[in-house]
């Protein structure tokens, strides 16, 4: 290793060790160690309900994964807009949450044509064995993905936006196609939304969303979206951090599990989406990383 | 990246996929010698296909002022300026590169991004003219005049190799093998907007209630009946034909389209130097700036306004433009006989049938049994 780059680690060792370890650990700490691998310690807290600002968080070690913007398929970034994301993991004996924490300067929602949303996802193999390709499975080595974005938790807290919402000025006499539940008293959501495409066809991107959406894919360009099976999360952006608590369940039947006891592996990905970030555009940890739950 | 051969460029280009022609491939031509802008086109689209929410500034079909109209804004100058200048040969092979050629290495298309601001304007520049102007603008001192402007109406070309469908990373995009008609997979899309981004026509727009992007469908439900799209039937000048085109290698003189693409040569494909092969052609205007249109249709609009001209003397074409805009059915086949224009569908039935010459009928001013003037309003 070159010596330019032992210095820092071992400064930042020394800064830590005065640090106070009653503070909980932030973004702005350069120090954190990186990671190279993840334990989940057994914790007595709930974790159905996620909580990125919980005081349990801070006892909680931190790794420090290095990202690169995602480099096999096209569009990509030409620039790697998130490089570091500092992760800890614990469970409850049937969850395991993970704690991501990654800088963006801009808080991104998405709505309007070009706007994006912030999102994370992390990704399991679903089969045991060796991991498979880490850049989204392979044929025959599917993946589980969780994939959280700040759009879906707007829709959650504030429903989804209705065009009034997007664009408040706008005016709309009328649109000859839509139901009126007044006027078609037996009509359903998807009755008075027919003629909306994307809502019509049952595509979860035209819902509300509720957490995370459960992904799974055999490679790039085949992903698609599964029933979620009680995964939740939870995201804060504060100062241009982004803190997002993502719990799954341990075991996921047809899905990916975790076992006490055993190792398992983890992959990251981030979009911001104030950079155009989305779909393949996205920023990734170049390896699995072992996760044990203790 | 597959070589495949464009016909438009006469060269083979890069593509994604392979070469995969459908079995038809859906296409229209327009005259834009007879579009007034009356923008019925536009409406019957909308009214059929984007009266919903979030289509509020969506137009399938849209027409434009030519020079300075663009919906949307100057979406042609953008990609255009992106390229940069390339080349073409006088005999119309293509020396530049491919909006796919031409891609960043981190894209698969060379794009510009529109946002919300440019889809804004859908008539901008209306009846705006081009050419020198002088006394502010409007006034027009002599005849035969420098001034010019003319409409293009536009819907998504159902190129023959989509840029959409290129850029969309999850494959959410298809060519239909029947008929060549590109679509959305509606129930797969995830509204990256790549198609929005990467179709230089800008014929791919995003819907903001669905979060999905949504383009124009080629009316296939009408046409997988045999009847063609609406902006089609509805055209009130009869600028407009809708039929299956094929490659020149497989050209049918029969086939209205070919007709007038491959034998007669006098429509063109709108900026092939883009390389999509796309699948809707002009008739370009005659009256327009050569090299404007240069620009628009390469080098071999010189040649098709000249044989466009001379068309009044060829029984067959003539009889031909009677046929378009007479049924509401798509021709197969058309033929010319005995100063009658006929039509066929694909089983060979004829669905029309047209005097080239319309009959002459003098009637009297004066109608000395009902005591009344009869007027020539038709
Ligand atoms: S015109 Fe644009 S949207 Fe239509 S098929 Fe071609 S690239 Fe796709
Ligand atoms: S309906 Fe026909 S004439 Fe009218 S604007 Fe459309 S293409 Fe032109």
């Amino acid at each position: 290793m070159d010596r330019r780059r032992i210095v820092p680690f071992a400064l930042g060792a020394v800064l830590l060790a005065a640090c106070s370890n009653k503070k909980p650990p932030t973004t702005t700490e350069e120090k954190i160690e990186p990671l190279k691998e993840l334990s989940a310690k057994k914790v007595s807290v709930d974790l159905a309900t996620p909580d990125p600002g919980a005081a349990y968080w801070q006892d909680v070690p931190a790794g420090a994964a290095t990202l690169a913007a995602q480099p096999m398929i096209t569009p990509r970034p030409s620039i790697s807009f998130t490089e570091k994301l500092i992760i800890q993991a614990i469970h409850d004996g049937t969850r395991v949450a993970f704690r991501l924490r990654w800088k963006d300067t801009e808080k991104s929602e998405a709505g309007h044509l070009g706007e994006y949303s912030d999102a994370a996802a992390l990704q399991f193999p679903v089969k045991d064995g060796p991991p498979p390709l880490v850049m989204m499975g392979q044929k025959d080595g599917p993946v589980h993905i969780f994939h959280w974005r700040a759009q879906y938790q707007r829709d959650e807290e504030k429903g989804k936006p209705d065009m009034k919402d997007l664009y408040p000025n706008a005016s709309v006499d009328m649109y000859p196609l839509e139901f009126k539940e007044a006027k078609a008293l037996n009509a359903n959501a998807s009755e008075t939304e027919k003629f909306s495409p994307g809502v019509a066809e049952g595509n979860p991107q035209s819902y509300v969303k509720k957490g995370v959406d459960e992904i799974i894919a055999e490679g790039f360009s085949t992903s698609s979206v599964q029933k979620g099976h009680g995964s939740a999360a939870k995201g804060e952006w504060k100062d241009g951090t982004w803190t997002l608590v993502v719990s799954r369940p341990l075991a996921i039947e047809g899905g990916s599990t975790l076992r006490p006891g055993a190792k398992g592996n983890v992959a990251f990905a981030v979009w911001q989406g104030g950079k155009g970030e989305v779909g393949s555009r996205k920023c990734v940890t170049m390896f699995w990383t072992p996760v044990s739950i203790l | 990246m597959s070589k495949v051969k464009n016909w438009h460029l006469q060269r083979e280009i890069e593509y994604p996929y392979d070469e995969s022609r459908p079995k038809k491939q859906w296409a229209i031509v327009f005259d834009l010698n007879k579009c007034i802008a009356c923008q019925t086109c536009t409406l019957a689209c909308k009214t059929t296909w984007t009266s919903g929410k979030g289509q509020e500034y969506m137009f399938w079909n849209n027409v434009e002022t030519k020079p300075w109209g663009g919906y949307p804004l100057a979406w042609d100058l953008r990609i255009l300026e992106k390229l940069g200048r390339q080349a073409w040969s006088e005999k119309g092979e293509y020396q530049g590169k491919t909006i796919i050629e031409a891609a960043p290495e981190t894209e698969r298309v060379l794009h510009w991004a529109p946002t919300d601001d440019d889809w804004m304007y859908p008539n901008v520049g209306e009846d705006d003219c081009g050419g020198g102007t002088q006394d502010g603008g409007g006034h027009i001192p002599n005849t035969p005049h420098d001034k010019w402007f003319f409409y293009l109406p536009r819907t998504c070309a159902h190129c023959t190799y989509p840029a959409c469908l290129a850029a969309c990373p999850r494959k959410a995009i298809y060519k239909r093998e029947e008929d060549g008609i590109v679509l959305i997979d509606q129930s797969r899309c995830k509204g990256y907007g790549e198609c929005v981004r990467a179709c230089p026509y800008k014929k791919s727009m995003y819907n903001p209630y669905t979060r999905t992007s949504e383009k124009c469908i080629g009316c296939y439900p009408a046409v997988e009946q045999g009847v063609q799209p609406q902006c089609v039937v509805n055209c009130i000048g009869k600028i407009r034909v809708m039929g299956f085109i094929n490659p020149p290698w497989k050209a049918r003189e029969d086939n209205p389209v070919d007709y007038l693409v491959h034998k007669k040569q006098i429509a063109l494909p709108y900026y092939p130097q883009l390389g999509l092969e796309p699948n809707i052609y002009y008739i370009p205007p005659v009256h327009a700036d050569r090299a404007y249109l240069r620009q628009m249709f390469g080098p071999l609009v010189d040649g098709a306004i000249q044989r466009y001209k001379e068309l009044p003397r060829d029984p067959v074409a003539h009889g031909l433009l009677c046929l378009i805009g007479s049924t509401d059915r798509i021709m197969h086949r058309f033929d010319v006989k005995r100063g009658i224009a006929a039509g066929f569908d694909e089983k060979g039935e004829e669905i029309v049938r047209v005097p080239v010459t319309e009959p002459v009928v003098e009637r009297a001013a004066f109608d000395p049994k009902y005591n009344a003037i009869r007027n020539n309003t038709p």
